[in-house]
């Protein structure tokens, strides 16, 4: 039925779909009044309202209904090779995933060259950046029904990637084309592969039940045998050829998703609504008011930006989210990079690094402004 | 807050309106001079004694200078990736009508704002169609347009508040969002000259920028009033919101309109893109989550007075409007209730302006301010499917506090005697 809704919804006209809506309002409403929830005869996927075009008009909008119908021939048909290259998605039947293979023990060193110091040690997380690990995934997986709703002080769930996410190609799609995050697509498929087994051995996995020791290595086929601890923890179900009739379904009901829905029992409630234990809960302190920049409505002129930074201030919102735990201010680390002179050190800075130093660090100030910055991390003295 | 100079202009307008009900009762306001004469009245102001701007400066214009502190705002909790997976936020209390202006519109990206050469711009349409093709900006542009009002918000806007206020600031805690008024195509229509495969039951979105943003949507979705947008307001798309061209999901959260759009892939199965699993999920207390939460539910909140432009100059009977947003993903906003104890009782406010699907409708109420009242502002709006947003306690009770996304339980200010106003939740 689905199927040849939206057949006809492609080839026939506004019109058409009109005269569909119609019929489906005619059998779908029990109220007499327009059904806005249906589109063809079907409810909304979401639960929510749809507005056909009646009269010419959608809701308050006018519509030029010649639109259709036109088969309108814009733009050519993509040549193979300009498919195989913008078609890299990864799926987790194993759709799009290369051939390759890379250790444990590979991944871990380009982990310590590339992403350790956003993601810290062993990928524990930190400065923003999130953790890929926590420890095992197979215990935290079952942290997921910790919730803090009657116990405030309570430990919360554990969602990182070994204990939550449902498919591991996610994972391998996301490192292949997004990360390092500030030099995306540069690891190659081995590499890939590599960083996969790295970030699957913290967890402490287990494929085909061989745990991912540091003597693993990781290939395609074992990859597709990776079976995430929470792979069933997520609703409703969006696989297989039900998956749009599943959803639908879910969410018709407003319970599923924590929603009042006055159509299905809510009430809207005007007088004496509140139960006598009511009370008021207050930010506490300040709450969260680090504002960038301050909050303020007043109406004045904006003071003139000095032209020197405050190095201090720089590397605060800048730098530190990296820097605080490698290479930090005054560091006795720096060393080793300071013997090779400080036009190494400012060439690396202005220009970035393979070792995940972004360009400026992703600043736009002046290479004048960025010496003065290089100067306080490396000495951790402003001159 | 609030400025002293204003201050004492609001100030002195309050004494001259006392006036003037004198004077309309048979005294000459001429005669009345027991006030001291307003100096912005008595001087000449400066800008009016010399050349202003020729013509020829900021040709493209921008705002006033004395109104650089209406800005988006970040904040270091959601400063991830280097406020490169971040966001910047949406100064609501000082929003007007239901149109966001392009450059306070709210910023969310997952690899830094991608400055995309509009010369190089390809968007590629394959899998399930029978005629897959590749689209350049001004062929895209080619398809008859459509222009449409809709908000966009991050299901994530009200998110760090599950377990109890954290933001005393209606910037961010309802900031998280905007509104403006978009033009494109709808993808219905391009999918007529493809013709899409009926085994097709889901499009992959896939943006162009540094972490290749993609998400998977339904084709329903497709087939009802999804759009590629390229104009914003009546101009190009900004670069924060994804320029040159978006994907628009009318009133469906906002990661899934995905912006630098490069490519659109439609198959039997979906895809389980990072930020579907990994975040933009739903955790329950029984450890489930939901995923493909797609709509923003019904939803509203007091704009003003706020935390940020309070009560404090009002004098006791000063007549004041209270005016706030309603909006909802799943249809139409058919009328908002206010309550003036948190809750307990609620009266029908008046809706005001365009009222249009998936839209930020205006709601406004009359009200006298009584000086050293305390009140406790909730809103609570309705819509056309038959939602209505539940109390904190009702959604608490069915998704817990650790779901982070789609928090649409009533808010509610505190205005004090002072009439300062806080950000509190009532809770039984």
């Amino acid at each position: 039925m689905f199927k040849l809704d939206r057949k006809l919804q492609i080839t026939a006209s506004v019109a058409a779909t009109v005269a569909l809506f119609t019929l489906g309002g005619c059998n779908g409403s029990s109220t007499g009044t327009t059904e806005t929830t249906q589109v063809n005869g079907q409810a909304t996927i979401d639960g929510g309202s749809t507005y056909p075009v009646i009269d010419g008009k959608t809701s308050a909008y006018y519509v030029n209904t010649n639109v259709t119908g036109m088969k309108i021939n814009n733009g050519r048909i993509p040549t193979a090779n300009e498919l195989k290259a913008w078609n890299k998605d990864i799926m987790p039947d194993g759709t799009g995933l290369p051939e390759g293979s890379g250790s444990v023990e590979d991944g871990e060193e380009l982990y310590e060259a590339k992403c350790v110091m956003c993601h810290g040690d062993f990928g524990s997380g930190g400065g923003g950046y999130p953790a890929l690990s926590k420890g095992n995934a197979y215990e935290l997986q079952e942290t997921l029904t910790n919730n803090r709703w009657k116990d405030p002080d309570a430990d919360g769930p554990t969602r990182v990637f070994g204990s939550y996410w449902s498919h591991a190609s996610t994972l391998f799609w996301y490192i292949k084309d997004g990360m390092p995050h500030p030099f995306s697509k540069s690891l190659s498929v081995d590499e890939t592969y590599a960083l996969t087994a790295y970030v699957l051995n913290i967890n402490e996995f287990e494929i085909d039940g061989v745990e991912v020791d540091d003597e693993y290595v990781l290939d395609r086929e074992k990859f597709l045998k990776v079976k995430m601890p929470n792979v069933d923890g997520f609703e409703p179900n969006i696989d297989g050829p039900n998956a749009l009739s599943d959803i639908r379904a879910y969410y018709a009901n407003a319970k599923n998703f924590g929603a009042q829905n006055l159509k299905q029992g809510a009430v809207r409630c005007m007088t004496d609504c509140q139960k006598p234990s009511a009370k008021i809960v207050r930010v506490s302190g300040s709450g969260i008011s680090d504002f960038i920049p301050p909050m303020s409505d007043v109406r004045d002129l904006p003071v003139k930006e000095e032209v020197k930074v405050d190095p201090k201030k720089v590397y605060a919102t800048t730098c530190a989210m990296c820097h605080d735990s490698y290479l930090s201010p005054g560091s006795a680390e720096w060393e080793g990079y300071l013997a090779k002179g400080m036009d190494k050190v400012y060439a690396n800075g202005i220009h970035g690094t393979e070792g995940g130093m972004p360009a400026k660090g992703g600043s736009d100030l002046s290479d004048t402004n960025f010496k003065t910055v290089v100067d306080y991390i490396t000495t951790g003295k402003v001159k | 807050m609030n400025n002293k100079k204003n201050l004492d202009r609001r100030d002195f307008f309050k004494k001259t309106a006392a006036l003037s009900v004198t004077a309309i009762a048979g005294t000459s306001l001429v005669s009345s001079n027991a006030r001291a004469d307003d100096p912005a009245i008595m001087h000449h102001p400066k800008w009016g004694q010399k050349w202003g701007d020729p013509v020829t400066k900021n040709q493209y214009g921008i705002p006033s200078a004395y109104e650089h502190n209406v800005t988006r705002r970040s904040t270091k909790l959601l400063a991830s990736g280097n406020f490169r997976a971040s966001i910047a936020v949406t100064p609501i209390q000082e929003s007007m009508g239901i149109v966001t202006p392009n450059g306070l519109f709210f910023s969310r990206s997952h690899g830094g704002v991608a400055h995309v050469d509009p010369n190089e711009f390809r968007l590629m349409i394959h899998g399930l169609v029978e005629k897959p093709i590749v689209l350049t900006l001004e062929q895209l542009k080619r398809y008859p347009s459509v222009t449409r009002t809709h908000f966009i918000e991050c299901p994530a806007n009200g998110g760090q508040e599950w377990r109890g206020p954290q933001f005393n600031s209606l910037q961010f805690a309802k900031g998280f969002m905007a509104s403006a008024e978009w033009t494109g195509v709808y993808i219905k229509t391009i999918l007529e000259d493809l013709g899409l495969k009926p085994e097709a039951q889901w499009m992959l979105a896939e943006g162009s920028d540094n972490s290749e943003m993609g998400r998977t949507i339904p084709v329903d979705k497709v087939l009802d009033d999804a759009m590629i947008v390229w104009g914003q307001n009546g101009e190009a798309l900004r670069p924060e919101q994804g320029y040159p061209v978006r994907l628009l999901l009318p009133g469906w959260e906002g990661n899934l309109s995905v912006k630098w759009l490069k490519r659109l892939e439609f198959a039997t199965e979906p895809w389980y893109c990072k930020e579907e699993t990994s975040k933009y999920t739903n955790l329950k207390p029984n450890g489930k989550a939901v995923q493909h939460f797609y709509a923003n539910e019904v939803n509203s909140t007091v704009t003003s007075p706020s935390p940020e432009i309070d009560w404090s100059h009002l004098k006791d009977g000063d007549i004041v409007e209270i005016e706030g947003l309603a909006w909802s993903g799943m249809g139409t906003i058919t009328g908002v209730d206010l309550s003036f104890d948190g809750g307990k009782n609620y009266v029908e406010t008046k809706l005001k302006g365009l009222v249009l699907p998936k839209s930020w409708t205006r709601w406004s109420y009359m009200h006298t301010y009584k000086k050293g009242d305390t009140l406790l502002l909730t809103s609570r709006a309705m819509d056309d499917a038959g939602y209505i947003q539940p109390t904190i306690d009702q959604e608490v009770s069915i998704m817990g506090v650790e779901a982070v996304y789609h928090r649409n339980g009533v808010e509610t200010w505190e205005v004090n005697a002072k009439g300062e106003v806080n950000h509190v939740q009532i809770r039984s």
